[in-house]
């Protein structure tokens, strides 16, 4: 994009260009330079489940029961495992146990 | 329908009464909004939870403006909080008014329970006991819903896993007194009728047979899980997440035996099944109406 | 203390004793029938964020999710009747959560899984005519001072870890081996129709929508993408904000406000 040297002021010119090119990018089916224009602004994913819509509620009670307890002793065991993780000294995700802890 | 119950005594007679048809309907969930467009399955109604649409907008709302068109709807809140200590949100209820409002739904129901405290919502249906503080409180409450959205609000009869020692008055008779006073109609649930029965040695019939049957606007059909309490008898959780049991489905034939055919929400809201399934059961319902009086004796002015 | 707050202050609390008014028709102990009710609440509460922070979950497990939740609940119980609403500050209570804390990206995981459910329910909104921004281009004069207002859908993220690829790759989309977690990434989530889409952005694409959702004139908010990413380009971005229908309105800064 063009701009003046000294302040980066954007010139309306360069403004037009862009404005130019993304109607006429978005109002065409989809060619190889709007698959360029895509990729170079990301990757549009729309989720696994795409009616994804959260929590329901529910006038209903369960009979799966959750652990009542306050005190517990747990560490993440899921995904994160396979993930390479940025703290852990082996370089995976290596997880230490943490010490029972007390949340009221 | 008539409503027979000839005293309001601190509210005129709610200005519209439920129209559901006398067919067995579905609840309606998120997973089937596309199948359901593609197929038309043969279903006298569906119903909805009123807080799950009380988003600004998106897929539900899209979903459910179309399926409308096509299909009678129930609106079934569960967070008016009814039986709440406090007074009603105002503001909650503004919003089911503009849901009301924009769906225009055959019924509007909601439930003999609380579910709110303080600011804190609880999202369960918690139970009341039966006294004159609660009767008075109860109706003030449904008067306020009936005069804001026009029209008769079913109220629900519950499930509930305990009792109160200060209670006065049984369950039916409680219910029984709210129709009279307010001119509200019953949402007769069946499994909540059974599942609270065991759960407090009850007798079923007489239970039955106690409540204000004529005010019978909808009736709800459901499956319960099977705990025990600290005695090791059976106590019964009504958590919609399995198939109708047969004590249940025995009866429901026998309580249209005594109202005759009337609108049957086959309820589901945990383990949800496939879309076939959940109208299958609704088809056996649907076989059972079939099977029953038109005519409601009881409705007849 | 009313009954009814008794009764709530028991079922958040397990170590509480259940009220006092309760009775059981064979004079079992009452506890455990309030148990029910204290579960209900717990449960459903933790199912409705289970619901709400999919990728969360699988990235810590189920058991750990569902512990971690529960904390949570009690803590934080609903202000709110509509389930969708809760959990706004989940991720907030994630980022102090010391067990979780080998984890630094779990909770930028779930601000943008609350994005996702903000933006599916959020306002609908009608793109911008075409025509409109024509009409502008015809007076490139004037495009500095206009002013764009995008979908109440839309929500942008700033992480310091690669939240878009780990998100990407519990879809599938690649796999978790390929997922650099320290490179930094923003993410762009908006509704597409009925579509919820989560685009990885460049930095300046990230500051441009930033700006404009402040209220800035194209030619400011340009200028300070320029500024964050020399290679900004302004012409891909509103090209596929314009193909997403993120756009909703477009006037001209002398104009305010946007109507």
């Amino acid at each position: 994009m063009n701009t003046t040297a000294s302040h980066t002021v954007v010139s309306a010119a360069a403004l037009a260009l862009a404005l130019g090119a993304a109607l006429a990018i978005s109002s065409a089916p989809l060619t190889a330079q709007a698959a360029d224009s895509e990729k170079c602004f990301g990757v549009a994913l729309q989720g696994k489940n795409d009616c994804a819509a959260g929590p329901g509620t529910t006038c209903a009670g369960t009979s799966k029961i959750d652990y009542q307890g306050n005190a517990w002793k747990l560490v993440p065991k899921g995904t994160c495992e396979q993930t390479a993780s940025p703290t852990s000294p082996t370089g995976f995700g290596q997880l230490e146990a943490f010490e029972e802890v007390k949340n009221s | 329908m008539m409503i027979a119950s000839p005293i309001h005594v601190t509210n005129s007679a709610p200005a519209r009464l439920p129209e559901l048809p006398c067919q067995a309907g579905i609840g309606l969930k998120s997973q089937h909004y596309q199948q359901i467009l593609e197929t038309d399955p043969a279903v006298g109604f569906f119903e909805v939870h009123a807080e799950n649409y009380l988003v600004a907008g998106g897929p539900f709302h899209h979903y459910l403006g179309l399926i409308r068109e096509r299909y009678p709807l129930s609106i079934h809140g569960v967070g008016l909080s009814i039986g709440g200590q406090q007074a009603l949100d105002r503001e909650h209820l503004e919003r089911l008014a503009t849901l009301l409002e924009r769906y225009q739904p055959q019924a509007f129901s909601e439930h003999l329970a609380w579910s709110s405290h303080g600011e804190v919502f609880l999202n369960d249906l918690l139970p009341l006991a039966y006294d004159a503080a609660t009767l008075t409180r109860v109706c003030e409450h449904v008067d306020q819903v009936q005069s804001r959205l026009q029209r008769q609000l079913l109220l629900e009869n519950p499930a509930t896993y305990v009792e109160f020692a200060s209670s006065s008055m049984d369950e039916a008779t409680f219910i029984g007194e709210v129709v009279r006073r307010t001119g509200c109609g019953l949402l007769l649930d069946v499994n909540n009728a059974y599942v609270s029965s065991v759960n407090h040695h009850w007798d079923v019939q007489a239970y039955l047979r106690a409540l204000p049957l004529h005010a019978v606007g909808e009736i709800h059909l459901a499956g319960f899980a099977e705990d025990r309490d600290a005695a090791g008898e059976r106590l019964l959780i009504d958590n919609h997440g399995a198939p109708v049991d047969a004590a249940v489905w025995q009866l429901y034939a026998e309580v249209l035996q005594l109202i005759g055919a009337t609108p049957t929400l086959l309820e589901r809201d945990n383990a949800i099944p496939p879309l076939q399934v959940w109208l299958e059961e609704a088809q056996h319902a649907q076989t059972l109406l079939e099977g029953a009086r038109a005519t409601r004796p009881q409705a007849l002015a | 203390m009313n009954s009814q707050a008794e009764f709530v202050a028991a079922l958040l609390d397990p170590e509480r004793d259940c009220p006092a008014d309760l009775k059981t028709w064979n004079g079992s102990d009452p506890a455990a029938r309030f148990a029910v009710y204290r579960n209900n609440v717990l449960s459903s509460l933790i199912d409705a964020l289970a619901a709400s922070f999919p990728v969360v979950q699988q990235l810590v497990g189920e058991t750990f999710f569902r512990a971690m939740a529960a904390v949570y609940v009690r803590h934080s119980p609903p202000r709110t009747r509509i389930l969708a609403d809760y959990g706004a500050d989940f991720p907030a209570f994630i980022q102090g959560f010391a067990p979780a804390a080998s984890l630094p990206y779990l909770a930028d995981v779930a601000r943008l899984e609350l994005l996702r459910i903000r933006a599916y329910h959020a306002a609908d909104a009608a793109p911008l005519d075409a025509d409109a921004l024509a009409t502008a281009l015809a007076a490139p004069e004037r495009l500095a001072s206009l002013l764009l207002r995008l979908q109440p859908a839309l929500g942008l993220l700033d992480s310091a870890f690669a939240v878009v690829s780990l998100w990407a790759a519990h879809q599938g989309a690649l796999t978790l081996a390929e997922v650099d977690l320290d490179q930094a990434q923003c993410a762009l989530v908006l509704r597409n129709g009925l579509e919820v889409e989560v685009l990885g952005i460049r930095s300046g694409d990230a500051v441009l929508i930033q700006a404009l959702l402040q209220g800035r004139p194209l030619g400011a908010a340009t200028q300070l993408a320029l500024a964050c990413d020399p290679a900004f380009d302004l012409g891909a971005c509103l090209a596929h904000l314009l193909r997403a229908g993120a756009i909703t309105h477009c006037a001209y800064d002398t104009q305010r406000p946007l109507p």
